[in-house]
This record gives structure tokens, sequence and C-alpha cells, in this order.
């Protein structure tokens, strides 16, 4: 039958055209994103990739020789410590943001009232306001002979100062310090957002205020502590200017030994390796989270 | 009952400004210490305003202000044009590897700094020879820019109600004019909450920029490092201070300028 012969025909090119116009909207719209992810995110990695493959030479020369060697050193040994290191600190930084965090969100939420916007506002100024000032500023407070040690020595409650930089406790403080608002929003977000006939309801079938808190509560916001976790965690594994400002040379994390080996050391082929390591293991906890469903939280989470 | 439960808001309250108190003592402190009269900056001795007097004749802080604010302008113009234009095909189109864009995208906002700089420095050093300066960190700040507009607009896409471009385009509009009067004023809101999160960004940025700046191209962030170096000096309590208090005050403005809105939609 003619007629039926036509209708495929017809479709076809209908089709071709969408695809068309498909293809032309991409390129309208998706080309300058695409041109940068290929070309300045893609292409770099690669060829950081390909560095981390190439012998070093004398005075950041680079031989271009295929070895294994940098990855062997770079895995090996002290670094490798130091890469578990960061993600140990990363982990723990994250557990006192949620533990200081949770606290003063779940106040707000519940309790804040007329002063709501007032307590905020107080969370999002410090976490806008520039970081390394921040950080510089923190420094000022605990250093040998920053402020505390004065204050505490003049009240004679010390003879000595207090040792606190360069420690671990030092790094740990200055990291909790700098991302505890991206803790706190993403946690108020979701007790904002949670329905309170829910929590009445647990009450009225006799549930505790604490079992209350950790069956209902605390499940129901986990969207807002993933969210928050990726906000903390993943800054944190490469850090750099906290363990430089408030580890010394005592205590390096995996960024600071990229910057070293690129800004101090000039070894391209040694750089490149740590890099390349630093952002696999990221990739690696990044695909572990989408996965768990941590996708959304955070593409929210911005 | 009802006793436990004020035991319980009152320890609560006491934690949350605890926790107020450490985020904000350091501030306070040298914001106090901007005013001192004390050559290092680090302790009170006296009220003053000569380091403001001397900020302002201080060359070296102003070529740096004035380098960040080209570089966080530019970056803020075309991050968010390419955000936009971006984020409205990711919601409109539909085709094979969008999964994989979007993750692609999600990329330079999850990887550490270090890597991004590291890795962008040997780029252009090495490969595609971009002098380093101005060049370089616009492409950088607008590569690591970019994805966060995306993101921050398609977030607000998804709550748009899509209707009235629909109705424009059945109407006859073209899709230029439709975009012009219709879908563009809709989504403005969403472009100027993007630039208001970029700028900061941008500007504030030390890291990656550390990475490609080259010899000679100080931002703000680089000077206020290179100054850490010397140990503490009563310029960066200055410049600390003018930092929290303008972001104080663009968030002010944001949050009246929004509550003048609501009052306005609302009536």
């Amino acid at each position: 039958m003619p007629v039926l012969d036509e209708v495929p025909g017809s479709q076809t090119q209908a089709k071709k055209r969408e695809k068309r116009k498909l293809a032309l909207n991409m390129a309208a719209y998706l080309s300058p994103i695409i041109v940068i992810i290929v070309v300045f995110v893609f292409a770099p990695l690669a060829i950081i990739l390909f560095f981390s493959f190439m012998k070093s030479g004398p005075y950041g020369s680079i031989i271009y020789t295929f070895t294994f060697e940098n990855i062997i050193a770079m895995a090996g040994g002290g670094y490798g410590k130091i890469f578990l290191q960061s993600v140990y600190l990363a982990f723990q930084t994250n557990f006192l943001c949620i533990l200081f965090g949770y606290p003063i969100a779940y106040y707000i939420a519940r309790f804040g009232g007329k002063r709501k916007v007032l307590w905020i506002f107080m969370i999002i100024v410090p976490s806008w306001s520039s970081y390394l000032i921040r950080l510089y500023a923190l420094k000022t407070l605990v250093g040998t002979k920053g402020t505390l040690n004065t204050v505490l020595i003049n009240l004679g409650l010390i003879s000595e100062p207090l040792q606190i930089l360069y420690t671990n406790f030092a790094v740990t403080m200055a990291l909790v310090f700098a991302w505890l608002p991206f803790m706190i929003l993403p946690i108020y977000a979701a007790l904002e957002g949670l329905d309170r006939s829910v929590l009445e309801a647990a009450a009225d079938l006799g549930a505790t205020p604490f079992r209350r808190f950790f069956r209902v509560t605390l499940p129901l916001t986990r969207g807002g502590l993933l969210a928050g976790s990726i906000l903390v965690f993943i800054p944190t594994v490469g850090e750099w200017l906290v363990p430089s400002i408030f580890g010394g040379s005592k205590i390096m994390m995996a960024g600071s030994l990229v910057a070293h080996k690129f800004t101090q050391v000039g070894n391209i082929p040694q750089g490149s390796s740590l890099a390349i390591m630093l952002a696999a293991t990221l990739v690696l906890i990044l695909y572990l989270t989408i996965k768990w469903g941590g996708r959304e939280a955070l593409e929210k989470a911005l | 009952m009802k006793k436990k439960k004020r035991i319980a808001q009152k320890i609560l309250w006491v934690l949350s400004i605890l926790t107020l108190v450490f985020l904000w003592a350091p501030m306070i402190l040298i914001i106090v210490f901007s005013f001192s009269n004390n050559k290092y900056g680090s302790s009170w001795e006296g009220f003053t305003l000569k380091w403001y007097v001397k900020l302002l004749s201080n060359d070296q802080v102003r070529d740096a202000l004035t380098r960040s604010l080209i570089i966080a302008g530019v970056t803020v113009v075309v991050a968010t044009f390419i955000g936009t234009i971006t984020a409205y095909g990711l919601y409109k189109l539909n085709f094979r590897g969008k999964q994989f864009l979007r993750t692609s995208i999600l990329l330079p906002i999850v990887f550490p700094s270090v890597v991004t700089g590291s890795a962008l420095l040997v780029f252009f050093t090495r490969l595609i020879h971009i002098p380093l300066g101005y060049p370089s960190i616009i492409i950088a700040h607008i590569v690591f820019c970019s994805p966060l507009a995306v993101f921050i607009i398609l977030g607000r896409m998804q709550r748009f109600d899509w209707a009235w471009e629909e109705a424009a385009l059945d109407l006859g509009a073209t899709p230029f004019r439709t975009f012009l009067r219709v879908t563009g004023p809709q989504l403005l809101p969403a472009i100027m909450a993007s630039a208001m999160l970029i700028f900061p960004w941008s500007f504030d940025d030390f890291v990656i920029t550390y990475f490609v700046s080259g010899v000679g191209s100080t931002t703000l962030p680089i000077y206020v490092f290179s100054q850490l170096r010397f140990g503490a000096t009563p310029v960066i309590n200055t410049i600390g201070t003018l930092f929290v208090t303008i972001t104080m005050l663009g968030m002010l403005a944001v949050y009246f300028s929004q509550k003048m809105g609501n009052k306005k939609s609302s009536t």
C-alpha cells in the first residue's frame, strides 16, 4: 500500500529534522562549556597524567622517557603516609563539623524565632569573608605570641606560651574554623524543611525526645548532612593553606605536597604524579558518594 | 517535661553562642587591632587610624586591588553568560551523554585547587604557551567559576514556571525574542544570584591564581599571602576589616532588596 510506504519516509525525515535541530541547539547552548571542559580540564589533566610517567631531569627539566619511578616513589614511603593522613584529617574535620554544626543548626531552626535571620547572617558572613584573611586572623589569636597566649600569661594562668601552632590540633582547629559554616547551612536548610507533624506523631506514639531525635530527625536530615559533608570533605583533602600556615613543615597534607613539588622544587613529573593521585582519590570518593545517592545532594549543595 | 525542654534549649543556646564566638573571635580581634597603635598589629596600644591612611597610600595594595577587580569583573561576566546558556541547554535538551556532561562539569568544582592550578600551569607553560598574567589568570578563573554558575542557575531553573515561554512561542514570538522578553527577565534573579556568588569566589581565590599568575601579577590575595610570610602587619588587619565590612554591607543590601521585592510582589 502506497500510504504505508509514505508514512515511514516522512517519519524519518521528521526525525532527521529533529536531530538537526537538536544538534544546532546543542552547538548554540553547550559548545562553550564543552570547549572549557575538554580544553581546559581534560587536556591539562591528560598532560599531567603524561608527565607523571616521565623522568625528571636536573633543574626542573623533563626527560621524555617512560618510567614508573615517580608513581612508585610517590605512592610509597613517606608520601603515602601523608596521603593517608590527609584523608584521616578530612574525616576528622568532617566529623567535628557535624558535632559542632548540628547543635547550632538545630537551635536556629527550632528556637531561632525572630532572630533567625540574624543567626544565619552571623554564620554566612565569616564563610564569605576572605579565606586567607580568616586563617591569618586565627593565627593572630592562637600564635605563640598571639592574643590568647598574651591574655593567659597576663592572667597568670600559664607561665610559658602554649605551643598551639604546628601541631595536629592547630591544623584540625583551623580546618574546622574554615569549613564549619559550610556544614551548618545545609543542615539548617534540611532541618527547616523537616515536616513537624512527623515529630509530633512520634511524640504522640510515645517516643522519648532522645529516641525521636535519633530515629526521626537525624535520618530525615541525612540529605543536609551529606551535602555539608561533600562541601567540607572535598576541599579539606586537598588543603594547602591550612597545613602550610598552621602545620609548618611538621604537618603536611596532600595538597601542600603537590604545591611544594610544583612551586618550590619545580619537579613537574613528581608533582604531576602526586596531583594525579590526589585527583584519583577524590574521583573515587565522589564516585562512591554519587553511588550512594549523593548526586542530588551534591548539586543542591551548590 | 516542660522544664526539661527548657534546659535542653538553654544548653543548645550556650553551644550555639560558643560556636559563634569561635567563628567570630579571630575576625573581631583583627578588626580591633586594625585601630591599634601597635606596629606589628598584634596587640592593643591605643586608638589610631594611621594604618587606614597608610593603606590608602599603598601603591602595591592599589595595584593588587585593581588587578583583582578586573579579573573578577571579567570572570563574572563571562562565567555567568556561559553558565546561563549551559544551564538552559542542559535543562531543555535531551541527548545521549547528558549525564556524562553534567558529571564532567562537576569536575572542576570538586577537584582540589592545587590539582586544577598545577594542571593548568603545566598546560599553559609547556603546551599552549599562554603568557602567565592576565590571560592565564582569567582563563583559569573562568574554568573554575563557569561550572559553579551552571549549577546555581540550573538549580533555580527547576523551580520556574515555563508555561510563559511556551505561550510566547505559541503566540508566534521568535525564539530570540522570547528569550529576550520572556525567559531572560524571568531568569534575571538566577543570573544575579550566580554573579553575586561568583564575584567573591573569583576575587578571593588564592591557590589557583598563585599557580598560574607568574611573576609580577599580584592579586590581592597573593599580596596578603606575601605579607603573611613576613609575619603580621597592621595593613592586613585593615584589609581584613574592610573585607568583613564590605561582605556585611553586600549581604544586607541583598537581604533588604529581597525583602522589598517580596513586599512588592505580595501587594
